[in-house]
């Protein structure tokens, strides 16, 4: 528990009486300017409150709490302003810097203790709330996490596959969604943003559990008629994800729903279902569509087997897998060494 | 006579001083002992030579807090005047007062100095 009081003044006679009035309960600590008082806040994890004198050499009590504000630690630990200072201007002033109580020199200690030790009990229990509200959100995270993995993987069951295909498809998103971040300005998404949507993209396929057994698992080309229902696991995968926005936070939804709708979009107008092209469609369902396209060549399905990695990137770089964005196919390209070494793990 | 009984004629309030210290008498008594260091340390006669209004106030400012602390009343009274008439700009009446304060302050310091 944070049991100790940083005491900060230049004169001993002050310093001598605060700690006299708090040594029972807390472990003390001193320092006779700012400087000393921002070491000493940096040193030490356990100070539970500071007394604060105004005017003070080296770097006065404001200078304490701008210090305090840049580092965020005016948030966790209490700061009482201990001051013979009776000018308005500079009380406002260090309450609007977050101290939370002005004390007048003199004080009467037994009020004293009264007033800091209330606010203490409250920080604690504040503090103590935010850690326990951290770890909730921590552990609901995770549980929402594993229900969508859940859910790809009984969709994998479905298409016969090895429960490997989603992950590859996380790993490949996240090189190639970097990579592009990396190398095109137009596309840069923040670190954070690219995981949710390597998190998203584990949804894409999540359609395809309303289509039939005989076409999801026929070994062998469609016919056109049955390719016409196949088509239709991407606008499925909207109609459940709609069914089940809860399970995610709000905009991994949005990427997820926007990746199963177009993650079969082609740069051309050429993909299915809406037929966009260029970048209406989103980069990272563009992103995607390269990933799921160079993953199927490589994996051995019912109806062909499986392509070497030279085969794959030489076939859609000829565009014999429809139409990718030039700049996503440079990325994918610069990137190959990386998805080369993550299939011979993987694999 | 000890050394509270004395200041306690002096007109510094020694109950609410000890108050203030949790009753711990000898703790009073050795940071008693301090303030004729510090008041001399604070060096306002000078600053007021020099004619350093700010020097003063800092000065000032600091013992203000002290006597405070210490109870030491009538310097705590004097030095809250000086540090007021020094800030609405009046430093010839801040220093006739802090002129009028030192044989007050002389009192008290050799009184803490007999005793220790």
């Amino acid at each position: 528990m944070n049991n100790a009081i940083l005491i900060v003044d230049d004169m001993e006679i002050n310093r001598a009486i605060l700690a006299e009035g708090f040594r029972d309960e807390y472990d003390i600590l001193e320092a006779e300017n700012g400087l000393q008082a921002i070491e000493l806040l940096e040193s030490n994890a356990n100070i539970a409150a500071v007394l604060l004198d105004l005017v003070m050499p080296e770097m006065d009590g404001m200078g304490v709490l701008k210090k305090m504000n840049d580092n965020g630690k005016i948030v966790h630990i209490p700061v009482f302003i201990i001051t013979a200072e009776s000018s308005q201007k500079m009380l406002m002033d260090a309450y609007n810097l977050g101290a939370v109580d002005v004390i007048n020199k003199p004080f009467m200690m037994n009020f004293l203790r009264c007033r800091i030790g209330n606010i203490i009990e409250l920080y604690r229990h504040r503090n103590d709330l935010e850690e326990i509200v951290n770890e909730q959100v921590e552990r609901l995270n995770k549980v929402n996490l594993s229900m969508v993995e859940t859910l790809a993987t009984l969709i994998e069951f479905r298409d016969c596959e090895s429960g490997e295909h989603v992950k590859r498809i996380c790993g490949l998103t996240e090189i190639l969604m970097t990579a592009v971040s990396e190398m095109y300005p137009e596309y840069y998404l923040p670190r954070h943003e690219i995981e949710k949507v390597v998190t998203a993209s584990i949804l894409h396929d999540v359609g395809k559990i309303a289509i039939s057994d005989s076409i999801l698992n026929k070994p062998g080309r469609l016919t056109k008629e049955e390719f016409e229902i196949m088509k239709q696991h991407t606008v499925k995968g909207c109609d459940i994800l709609t069914q089940i926005p809860d399970i995610m936070d709000n905009d991994i939804y949005n990427y997820s729903y926007d990746i199963a709708r177009h993650h079969h979009e082609r740069w051309d107008g050429r993909g299915y279902p809406d037929g966009l092209s260029g970048d209406d469609i989103s980069i990272w369902a563009q992103v995607v569509a390269i990933a799921d396209v160079y993953d199927a060549l490589v994996s051995p399905r019912v109806y062909k087997s499986a392509y070497d990695f030279d085969t794959a990137v030489r076939m859609i770089n000829n565009g014999e897998c429809g139409v990718f964005n030039p700049k996503v196919l440079d990325a994918f390209n610069a990137s190959a060494d990386k998805i080369k070494f993550k299939e011979g793990e993987t694999v | 006579m000890d050394l509270i009984t004395e200041l306690g004629e002096l007109g510094v309030n020694t109950d609410e001083a000890l108050t203030r210290f949790m009753n711990n008498t000898s703790l009073y008594v050795r940071m008693l002992g301090k303030f004729p260091a510090a008041a001399k340390d604070a060096k306002v006669t000078e600053a007021f030579q020099e004619k350093d209004y700010e020097k003063a106030l800092a000065a000032a400012h600091t013992l203000k807090g002290v006597t405070g602390n210490l109870s030491l009343t009538p310097l705590f009274k004097a030095y809250t005047d000086i540090v007021a008439l020094l800030r609405e700009g009046q430093p010839e009446k801040a220093e006739a007062l802090f002129s009028e304060t030192i044989p007050i302050e002389e009192k008290i310091i050799s009184c803490i100095e007999k005793h220790s």
